[in-house]
């Protein structure tokens, strides 16, 4: 079963800090949640292919043609955090 | 003039006949919502300036003898989970606490073409996680016939609103009922459209592959009205198809429609039980055979669309990062960026279900959970094929409960199975209309009296017959 350990991994990998208390919680959560789903154990799909997302479709394509929308670059510039020049300014990546 | 017991085709004739103008209707509801929201908060914002401006736009092409769309002068409100361009959009998360809109989503793009006035943006559970519209980053919304009760979610400002007067139909978004659970609760009509039928550009993504946009209205027809506003093929939303090729192949009238035994279970509440009884006995008067029907990996539901849902929430919720995005301040690592901006922005449901979605995508754990969920999926969806072959509509009921208490669902895993009976259409792709068993204008909603509905579901792209049920049941 799930223990803090793991939890505190999963946080890690996902960017999410965590607090002891909610490293305790989360594994409560998790044991009754994975719990509940051991029930698809119970289904055989041997041979049942996974679906791939919502769609019947299949390779729906646009057409080829050149889009530039210089006006929309320009509003998501506008809503960056901090912007210079036209570009996104971030903190140092290596430090 | 009364903007509560009309119909939105009642409302376009009352227009055009210049019973009232665009400003009137609109300045109706705005005072509506002032008067009321500070007792339901269903509006996370509300566009008072912009309405009454595009309502004084719309009365001068009227006057002008421009044409008048049928949803002209409409007042909306849109849930604050879709695109308006310049305006702030928040998916009621602190995350996106000032973030604004670059463009319009597509289905708010239609509704303008339609000359909708839109009122403001109704609140729902961050991100479009939750049932109760509690998990909002702001405030909580109640339920318009009880406040101590709650009005269902995700999308419980939209439809509170509907439900309460404070607009005239709304959209809301159903990832995995979050249109037709509310709409249950409150009393109101709620669409859940086929995949692929409404475009999901400019719609935050919770679960790419199960979220579609509805309309959430006062009756049936005027849902119609809506979805035939928003439908069909978007350029942008490459899931999209034109729905005009899907026609029935019988009448209306000769429809059998299936009870799926799975769905009447010894769980429901006597009120539900009582309310689709009467449903059902309506729909037997009005000349519809019934016949039963299995589903029988229903059961199996709520395991694979968590799985499903929290795999491509994690996906998802990874862009906000603070790089392009709200970043939190002070932070001088890009590493902190990460960690504070995602640690302070984002609620504890939210961060339960990243967390849980990255444990069923790693390592390890990944064909266990996230392939054999997507197996069962296929199973779901089969089960429908297989009873599509028989039945031409699904009657099914929308919750197994009345709108329950404020904080009752405490655990995680109990507000997770309020979903149990709209979670599969979504896993198989299907429409589905929710409608109460009395219907808005003559029921009289009290705390002793609480709304119950049941839902219709169609074959797929096929919502044009569960709209002519739901027509049929609203006339008798």
């Amino acid at each position: 079963m799930i223990e803090e350990k793991d939890v505190v991994r999963l946080a890690n990998l996902a960017r999410i800090p965590l607090h002891k208390n909610d490293a305790q919680k989360l594994v409560h959560d998790f044991e009754n949640i994975l719990d509940y789903f051991e029930q698809l154990k119970e289904v055989s799909t041997s041979s049942i292919a996974p679906i791939a997302g919502g769609t019947l479709l299949s390779n729906e394509v646009r057409n080829d043609e050149k889009k530039i929308n210089t006006l929309l670059s320009e509003k998501a510039i506008g809503i960056f955090p901090q912007a210079e020049d036209g570009f996104l300014v971030v903190p140092p990546v290596f430090e | 003039m009364d903007f509560n017991n009309l119909t939105i085709r009642r409302f376009h004739e009352g227009l055009t006949q210049k019973l009232f103008s665009v400003v009137e209707a609109t300045t109706f509801f705005l005072d509506t919502i002032k008067k009321q929201d500070p007792h339901i908060h269903a509006y996370l914002s509300v566009r008072e300036d912009e309405a009454r401006a595009s309502a004084r736009e719309i009365d001068n092409n009227i006057k002008e003898g421009k044409e008048t769309p049928l949803l002209a002068g409409v007042p909306c409100a849109v849930k604050d989970n879709m695109l308006l361009e310049g305006e702030v959009t928040t998916a009621a998360s602190k995350i996106l606490k000032t973030y604004k809109g670059t463009y319009d989503a597509t289905t708010i793009k239609r509704l303008k073409n339609g000359s909708v006035v839109i009122l403001g943006k109704t609140n729902l559970d961050e991100f479009a996680m939750g049932a109760s519209t509690e998990n909002s980053g702001f405030f909580k919304t109640l339920n318009p016939w009880d406040s101590t009760r709650v009005p269902g979610g995700s999308s419980g400002g939209s439809v509170a609103a509907v439900a309460s007067g404070m607009a005239f139909a709304a959209l809301g978004s159903d990832t995995g009922g979050s249109i037709r659970q509310p709409s249950a609760f409150c009393g109101v009509v709620g669409l859940k459209p086929t995949y692929g039928a409404v475009s999901r550009f400019g719609l935050i993504a919770l679960a790419s592959s199960l979220d579609q946009i509805g309309p959430v209205t006062r009756t049936v027809e005027d849902a119609r009205i809506l979805f035939d506003t928003i439908k069909g093929k978007d350029g942008y939303d490459s899931t999209t198809v034109d729905l005009q090729n899907f026609k029935s192949s019988s009448s209306v009238k000769d429809f059998v429609i299936g009870i799926p035994k799975e769905y009447f279970i010894d769980g429901l509440d006597d009120e539900v039980k009582k309310g689709l009884e009467v449903a059902m006995e309506k729909l037997k008067k009005l000349g519809f055979k019934f016949k039963e029907i299995s589903l029988p990996h229903t059961k199996y539901a709520i395991s694979v669309y968590y799985i499903v849902l929290t795999a491509e929430v994690s996906t998802n919720l990874a862009r906000l990062d603070g790089v392009r995005y709200e970043r939190a301040r002070d932070v001088n690592t890009l590493s902190d960026v990460y960690m504070h901006t995602r640690g302070e922005g984002f609620g504890d449901e939210v961060k339960r279900r990243i967390l849980l979605g990255t444990f069923v995508l790693s390592s390890g754990y990944y064909d266990a959970y996230y392939t054999k969920a997507q197996k069962v999926r296929r199973l779901i969806q089969q089960d429908f094929d297989e009873a599509f072959k028989q039945v031409d509509v699904i009657f099914a009921p929308t919750t197994p409960t009345i709108a329950f208490k404020m904080g009752e669902k405490s655990d995680p895993l109990s507000m997770y199975l309020a979903d149990i009976f709209t979670c599969p259409i979504n896993l198989a792709g299907l429409p589905s209309l929710a409608v109460p068993v009395e219907s808005l204008f003559s029921a009289l909603y009290s705390p002793s009296h609480l709304p119950v509905g049941f839902q219709l579901i169609g074959k797929r792209f096929h919502e044009n017959d569960i709209l002519s049920v739901g027509e049929l049941y609203e006339k008798e």
